[in-house]
């Protein structure tokens, strides 16, 4: 058997522990708190020193913070499996009450059914969800070209319908933002696209002036793009980093509990 | 005049909605053929393929679903065209749960089928879709066989003749993320950052804002914004390699430059709604300010 130091450490931390903490806390309700903390610490700490500590046990191939990386890509598996449980649970209850819409949450819990049995299909005959050995679609292959797609590109091409009609009804030069706003937006989306070109395009005598122009509106676009916006961008990517990261210190040490879940008292 | 501009104002959405299906759909269909400028991190994203070698690998990634296909499958297509006549592997993978793998699978087949002397396994390798994103692409630093265990077809890594000498994201000379969301940000901080493998990014146009801060910061290599970036991407191909370029002059098939003739009308369309709307707006206002004095 192979007793690496990092392999045994995390098996008593993540293993050996939260059995430990389920144990006390069927004995006593206020202690149900204290391993899952010492867990979130542990899972926070261990890659953040194993990128100060060159230890094998640590940060090597095999060492613990790698294997933390597998074992959260297997955990994010698990949230999908939870997803799914929580559609069928939701709709289920839908279905049932007759709520409002419910004949959608039927066509839900079909289409699931349906394409997660093709996949499953898939997986037993060992086809996979892409082609089948002679090039033709697998029938997982088949619902998703066939109204996963579609459905999904119909969805999204909405909103071209939808920015069309607000532009008309709503982006107005009310104050002094706005209109700042209004004005960029309408540089890019003329410096974004060859437009001078297409309007001057049944006048010939207008081809290379609308040319120019369209090369002069495509470098201030991208001067808009690259500096006011690029600075601004910067700024709200550090502050949500600066967020992220107090909050993530918040978490293991053990200040924030919200993801917990627990009662008042626990 | 005004009287027309106050009658288009309560215009029923409905006409709204039927010019832009018209705007939008025509182009498509009887394409103009407007012209398309490059700029400058598009050209840079270019040229650094450009300077690849041939047996390098460049690691494409599919981070995106349906909803975003008309923007990012033609730039993903084309880089994958690129390197395929430059005789650099590729490798690939899908972080989208959302359909990303479909999309990927269908655009590998289409563009290996054009390249008739590829071999899988050899130059090029799907290693398929993988959950919790920013956990495998941190992985990805100490080997690609602990996340990826098989390729797409279930075969083990270790058996496929193009995956030896590629142990993990160091032996990769860059990642080219089509991405939607925050996955290509995770790419930046997770692989580029940590590892330094270079990155270039194929966002949505309404997401490739955010990227001009980490192009500025020296973190991203190049960026395609959206499909005028997938279009400059095809017009600089087109142009380096003149045997690529019958695969954008074809008037069936989909490609970012015909769709750059229907964002050009529909960006003319809603310019036009903004004026017409502004102007209706300061006459009213102006028409208020008069009555009230």
């Amino acid at each position: 058997m192979n007793l690496e130091f990092g392999r045994v450490a995390l098996v008593v931390l993540f293993g050996i522990l939260p059995i430990i903490g389920i144990a006390m806390g069927l004995r006593a309700p206020s202690l149900r708190s204290r391993i899952p903390i010492f867990i979130g610490i542990f899972a926070g700490f261990i890659p953040i020193v194993a990128l100060y500590v060159p230890k094998a046990f640590l940060s090597g191939e095999t060492g613990m913070s790698s294997r933390l990386d597998l074992w959260l890509i297997i955990l994010a598996a698990f949230a999908l499996l939870l997803g799914i449980v929580n559609v069928v649970q939701n709709s289920s209850r839908k279905i049932g009450r007759r709520e409002k819409g419910w004949p959608y949450a039927v066509v839900l819990l079909t289409g699931l059914a349906v394409t997660g049995s093709f996949g499953i299909y898939g997986a037993v005959t060992g086809h996979g969800i892409g082609f089948m050995p002679d090039g033709s679609s697998t029938p997982f292959k088949w619902v998703e070209d066939r109204f996963f797609q579609p459905l999904q590109s119909t969805i999204f091409s909405l909103l071209a319908f939808f920015m069309a009609s607000a532009s008309f009804r709503a982006f107005r030069a009310r104050n002094a933002e706005a209109s700042i706003l209004l004005v960029a937006a309408g540089l890019v989306m003329m410096g974004r696209v060859p437009l001078l070109e297409f309007l001057a395009a049944p006048i010939p005598p207008l081809h290379a002036a609308a040319a120019s122009a369209s090369q002069f509106l495509g470098k201030l676009t991208e001067w808009i793009m690259d500096t006011p916006n690029g600075a601004a961008q910067s700024g709200i990517i550090i502050g949500a980093a600066l967020g992220a990261a107090s909050m993530a210190i918040r978490v293991i040490l053990g200040i924030e509990r919200g993801y917990l879940g627990l009662g008042k008292g626990e | 005049m005004p009287g027309f501009i106050d009658r288009m104002l309560t215009l029923d959405r409905r006409w709204i909605f039927l010019f832009v299906l018209v705007s939008v759909a025509t182009p498509i269909i009887y394409p103009i053929g407007l012209p398309v400028t490059t700029t400058g991190s598009t050209r840079a994203a270019f040229e650094y393929i450009e300077a690849l070698k041939p047996g390098d690998v460049v690691w494409i990634s599919f981070d995106y679903g349906p909803s975003s296909a008309p923007e990012n499958d033609p730039m993903a297509e084309a880089i994958m065209r690129q390197c395929f006549t430059k005789k650099v592997r590729v490798l690939v993978s899908v972080f989208y749960p959302l359909g990303g793998l479909g999309l990927a699978n269908s655009a590998v087949a289409k563009v290996t089928a054009e390249f008739p002397d590829l071999k899988y396994g050899e130059d090029y390798v799907n290693l398929g879709y993988k959950d919790g994103a920013a956990a495998v692409m941190h992985r990805l630093g100490d080997d690609i066989s602990g996340p990826f265990p098989t390729d797409v077809n279930g075969r083990p890594i270790g058996e496929i003749p193009m995956m030896r000498g590629i142990h993990d994201i160091r032996q990769v000379k860059l990642v080219f993320t089509a991405a939607t969301g925050i996955i290509g940000e995770w790419w930046i901080t997770q692989v580029h950052s940590q590892f330094g493998t270079p990155i270039i990014i194929g966002p949505t146009a309404v997401s490739a804002p955010k990227y001009y801060a980490y192009l500025n910061a020296g973190q991203l290599l190049g960026m395609l914004g959206g499909m005028k970036g997938a279009a400059e991407y095809e017009k600089l191909l087109a142009g380096a390699h003149p045997e690529l370029a019958k695969f954008y002059k074809t008037t069936r098939a989909f490609t970012a430059t015909k769709g750059m003739d229907g964002q050009t009308v529909i960006h003319t369309v809603i310019l036009a709604f903004i004026v017409l709307g502004n102007y209706a707006f300061f006459r009213a206002r102006a028409a208020k300010k008069r009555g009230a004095a």
